[in-house]
């Protein structure tokens, strides 16, 4: 039989069946467009998971600072030194900070104790904050040390008893100084309490502010935090000296969120590998049903000549169909997916990744065709004529 | 390729068939010794369950013998193997059973392409074949219709087109007008009478019906496993 004329008939066939198949079908295309989503927008999804993640804790966040020793020489980073650290792979984005717990600030007569800390323009994003009113510092502001401070919400309304400051001025050590905006963020957690300022700004103004000697990374998701952690002290070393220095991360924290990730992803995965195997126990099914009603049929084929490797070849092939027709609705609806979940987390996935998923879902279906329906062929190959043809 | 000096087309002799159950040995077929020549119709009459059908599934290699020798145009039929056994049902032999057994979601066209597509004959050659086939039955009209739209005495005539359609040497009909009125009936052995007239095919048909019979040159009976000519 040839190959043009096996795949005529068992289209043929399938098709005038098709009711009977339906169910079977949309099975296996279910979890063949669950495959092509998870595996093309993944990493994207896992992106965007981390994104939201930021705001709940820090997971993916890595601080880098040198330890105060009284025998260690006083030490900052170098702008040189973040340049590395930012280069390292894994690493989203770097910032550089100095602090002094205990400012002295002023406003209408009463006296406050701030938290301060100098920050670049990349602390922002590293934490994941946005302000609540308000605009964050310019390029200018960082360049020329102007004086302007941003303040956390809580800070704002033990000051000025509201958070509608932006303008309102602040004397900070004898200085006046403009509210530029109040923060806010779910994950601004202690931030609530904090002034910032420009950096340099911080280092020129502050007094006994410490040196920028800390350095907050934050990881593109949860598996390059232990990728990235042991590769730091060996990129700062290559720069300056690192006498002292700590790298801290909430490893805790990031255990759970990993086994957290991990759960979901196994149910995640599971369900696509429980949608597929029952296709293929409907593929088995339906064949094992046909072979069945299809007994006559198969008699009287045997009778006008066909051999028994033609009647399982024509079965496997109608159950390859079946499951090569299945999935390609599933790389439809998979299309469908993947541009919808991209509209949704503004992300775009390579091309190359979705016809890569298409083309392995649609090994799979082969696989399952042959699986499922190899059982069914064989059985269908090895009836004797006479019965099959007295089959009622 | 037909067998030189006028030899038989089947020569079957100390041919048996029994079955087992068990209680014991059933026989079927005890001895029968037969001979059919190219062109000849050959009716075999009996009872029913005296092993008609069973010879003519032996002859067709659709079942084993127990015992005896088949030789077809010289050739030891049942030292056959599977596969060379499917291939002596592709080209030799035409099968035409009692209930007619065509493939019903299927056209016309499609039942009889089936024997060409098992035959490997190339695709552009099918439609001639199987309208010259369906000429023969004079149902070439009915080509591209579905064949569960015909009616009784249509779906036996497109079968014997398509125990035709491969020029077999011999065609086996089991009871082929059993389910056919009288009028039908009659058409369907002037069809099998013309076929047999215009070559060398051999007709063997498995019947109870003496009318039937009557049509055929040579008539045997078959009575207890045991077959006589008439």
């Amino acid at each position: 039989m040839h190959l043009g004329d096996l795949l005529r008939v068992s289209i043929r066939q399938l098709l005038r069946h098709r009711r009977r198949y339906w169910g079977v079908m949309l099975a296996i295309a279910i979890g063949t467009a669950g495959f092509i989503t998870i595996i093309t927008m993944g990493r994207d999804l896992k992106k965007n998971f981390n994104r939201d993640l930021e705001l709940l804790g820090k997971a993916t966040l890595i601080r880098v600072y040198f330890e105060k020793r009284p025998s260690f020489a006083y030490q900052r980073f170098q702008p040189s030194t973040l340049d590395a650290l930012r280069r390292l792979p894994g690493v989203s984005e770097a910032s550089l900070v100095a602090q002094q717990p205990w400012v002295l600030a002023s406003w209408q007569g009463r006296d406050y104790n701030l938290a301060m800390l100098g920050v670049d323009a990349a602390f922002w994003q590293v934490n994941g904050l946005i302000p609540r009113r308000g605009k964050f510092f310019t390029p200018e502001d960082l360049r020329f040390s102007q004086r302007v401070v941003i303040l956390g919400p809580e800070l704002a309304r033990t000051i000025f008893g509201r958070d509608n400051v932006v303008g309102e001025q602040l004397t900070i050590q004898q200085e006046l100084y403009t509210v530029l905006a109040v923060l806010n963020g779910a994950g601004l957690g202690d931030y609530a309490h904090f002034a910032f300022m420009p950096l340099s700004t911080a280092e020129n103004r502050i007094m006994r502010i410490s040196p920028a000697n800390r350095i907050y990374l934050r990881c593109r998701t949860w598996e390059d935090v232990s990728k990235v952690a042991p590769l730091i002290p060996g990129a700062i070393q290559a720069v300056q000296p690192a006498q002292g220095l700590k790298v801290e991360v909430a490893w805790e924290h990031l255990r759970r969120v990993e086994a957290v990730a991990w759960w979901v992803e196994f149910f995640i995965y599971s369900s696509i590998v429980a949608t597929l195997i029952l296709g293929g126990l409907g593929i088995w099914t339906v064949m094992m049903a046909a072979v069945r009603s299809r007994t006559r049929e198969i008699g009287l084929k045997k009778a006008m000549g066909a051999e028994d490797r033609a009647i399982m070849a024509q079965f496997l092939a109608e159950a390859v169909c079946l499951s090569v027709a299945a999935s390609l609705l599933g790389s439809a609806l998979g299309f469908i997916s993947v541009e919808v979940t991209s509209l949704l987390i503004h992300s775009h996935p390579g091309e190359g990744l979705f016809l890569m998923c298409v083309l392995l879902g649609l090994l799979v279906a082969v696989g399952l065709g042959v699986a499922a329906g190899l059982y069914p062929s064989l059985q269908a190959s090895r009836m004797e004529v006479v019965s099959a043809i007295r089959y009622e | 390729m037909l067998p030189g000096n006028g030899g038989p087309l089947i020569r079957v002799t100390r041919l048996s068939k029994h079955y087992s159950n068990g209680q014991g040995v059933i026989p079927v077929l005890r001895g029968v010794n037969l001979e059919v020549r190219p062109g000849e119709m050959v009716a075999v009459m009996g009872p029913s369950g005296s092993g008609k059908s069973t010879l003519l599934f032996i002859l067709g290699l659709l079942m084993p013998a127990s015992s005896g020798n088949y030789q077809f145009m010289g050739q030891d039929m049942l030292a056959l193997s599977r596969a060379a056994q499917a291939e002596f049902r592709r080209r030799q032999v035409g099968f035409v059973f009692q209930n007619c057994d065509l493939f019903e979601n299927s056209t016309v066209y499609e039942n009889l392409e089936f024997p060409l597509v098992y035959a490997k004959v190339e695709r552009q050659d099918r439609p001639e074949r199987i309208a010259a086939a369906l000429q023969r039955v004079d149902l070439a009209h009915r080509i591209h219709h579905q064949a569960n739209h015909l009616s009784g005495g249509e779906k036996q005539r497109v079968a014997i087109a398509r125990a035709l359609v491969n020029e077999p040497l011999v065609i086996l009909a089991d009871e082929p007008t059993g389910h056919l009125d009288r009028t039908h009936g009659h058409m369907v052995m002037d069809h099998f009478s013309q076929i047999v007239a215009a070559g060398d095919t051999a007709l063997i048909v498995v019947t109870h019906d003496p009318q039937v019979a009557a049509r055929c040159s040579r008539i045997f009976s078959l009575e207890d496993g045991i077959l006589n000519e008439n």
